[in-house]
């Protein structure tokens, strides 16, 4: 599975972007578990969001969703986080 | 619902922007009505509006505030969200409490005090909305979180991670450009996408920069005119994350990349991510404001930022502004308040020139 993750937006306007490739990882269950509670909790459109707050998209194996701050569920503040730290 | 400064009245919680869906979810099954009744309210209202709200509606949905500042005070409150994400988190200072060992919410309360001094002093303007309305920040957002931002009711600064960013309580201009989101959501509500998102985003880098400029007593000529100067780390190559002098240049970095505002319309960024390029083709606008500031000396809050206040404020500003209906009013703001083919109107007339937007 390729979970890959974008931000744009923010105070500084600056864009972040990275990937994930669970194909091998010995923790792929739970990031597949993690991935699809998130996608499940987007929008197939970009949701308003705040003045400044970050937006996201996230794009799992070629299914694209929109979330943004500060409105994400648990599991998409999760998974954003641990993509843009740990992905390439 | 019009857009707005919509209210839900009455004193019930309301849960809006700040809750997040699961949680109200889970609150809506709570056996007590207290709670279960206005999440519910909440996840109904959310269910109509989704799909056909937009951003300007969305950030309007403030419950009328519970309390009100005295005149000509401010009504301060500070919250700790302890490195979670629920909002507004733990009340950790209050209007008139003593500084206390956290520098980021000691400098938070001096920002939002600072910000309403601007606002009052130079502009007669009581607070965020004109009347009263309690000044609100969450101090320590998240872990390592690179952003602050205004929720439509309150402003929500991350520490940073240390990295690339530090605390974004740092530079007062990030706490006057929240704030001065509030003052735009309450008065001209422009549109946060595209050429108006763009004005929207100025203004606050407009307000911001002089609330930085009236706190240390500067002129226009003595300000560095940066947005953010202080907020990155040490290493990172930049002075800051925004230059209204000369846009385009507050850092060239590795790992941030190259700051992409342009100065002048020549190099307007069509582009739909960003909101439609709202913090980078703000630096147009932002360089004409400092362009005029600048033709006209001395301190850049009284004749230039009147201009600005007055047309934020006058009515006349549609929520779907383009950079030459914004530059028009000003021209005309000018002419009204300083004389026509005064020195104001010249330096306004002249900076939109130079940034190359044509006055209709």
């Amino acid at each position: 599975m390729r979970i890959q993750v974008r931000r744009t937006g923010g105070f500084a306007g600056i864009e972040r972007q990275a990937e994930v490739d669970t194909s091998g990882r010995p923790d792929a269950p739970e990031w597949h578990a993690l991935a699809e509670r998130a996608v499940a909790a987007g929008r197939g459109t970009p949701p308003a969001g705040v003045p400044d707050g970050f937006r996201y998209t996230i794009t799992v194996d070629g299914r694209t969703v929109h979330c943004a701050d500060p409105r994400l569920t648990e599991e998409q503040r999760r998974l954003i986080s641990r993509v843009l730290k740990e992905g390439a | 619902m019009a857009p707005g400064m919509t209210t839900h009245g009455g004193s019930e919680p309301v849960f809006c922007t700040v809750v997040p869906p699961h949680m109200l979810d889970r609150l809506a099954r709570h056996d007590d009505p207290a709670l279960s009744g206005p999440a519910r309210r909440t996840l109904l209202r959310d269910s109509e509006l989704r799909g056909r709200r937009r951003v300007t509606t969305e950030f309007a949905l403030a419950a009328a505030p519970a309390a009100k500042a005295p005149p000509q005070q401010p009504l301060r409150t500070v919250h700790d969200a302890r490195n979670g994400t629920a909002l507004p988190g733990t009340k950790v200072r209050g209007e008139g409490e003593e500084p206390g060992p956290d520098a980021s919410v000691n400098r938070a309360y001096s920002g939002l005090g600072a910000t309403f001094e601007l606002f009052l002093t130079a502009y007669r303007r009581h607070s965020i909305d004109g009347d009263g309305l309690p000044l609100v920040a969450t101090v320590h957002y998240d872990r390592d979180y690179n952003n602050a931002f205004w929720n439509g009711e309150q402003m929500v600064f991350g520490d940073g991670d240390g990295e690339v960013f530090l605390d974004f309580t740092l530079p007062i201009d990030v706490i006057g450009h929240e704030l001065s989101h509030g003052v735009t959501q309450y008065t001209a509500n422009l549109t946060y996408y595209g050429q108006p998102g763009a004005l929207n985003e100025s203004v606050s880098d407009v307000f911001g920069a002089l609330i930085k400029q009236y706190t240390l007593g500067q002129s226009a000529a003595e300000a560095d005119w940066l947005i953010g100067a202080g907020l990155l780390a040490p290493g990172v190559s930049g002075k800051a994350l925004r230059s209204m002098k000369e846009p385009g240049s507050a850092y060239d970095d590795d790992v941030l990349g190259k700051d992409p505002q342009p100065a002048t319309m020549d190099g307007y960024v069509r582009t739909g991510r960003d909101n439609g390029g709202v913090h980078i083709n703000s630096g147009i606008p932002n360089h004409a404001f400092y362009l005029a500031a600048t033709a006209l000396g001395g301190n850049a809050w009284e004749r230039a930022g009147q201009i600005w206040y007055d047309v934020l404020t006058g009515g006349e500003l549609s929520d779907r502004a383009k950079f030459a209906d914004f530059a028009k009013l000003t021209a005309k703001a000018a002419r009204e308040r300083f004389g026509d083919g005064g020195a104001e109107f010249q330096a306004v007339s002249k900076a939109w020139e130079q940034v190359g937007v044509r006055i209709p």
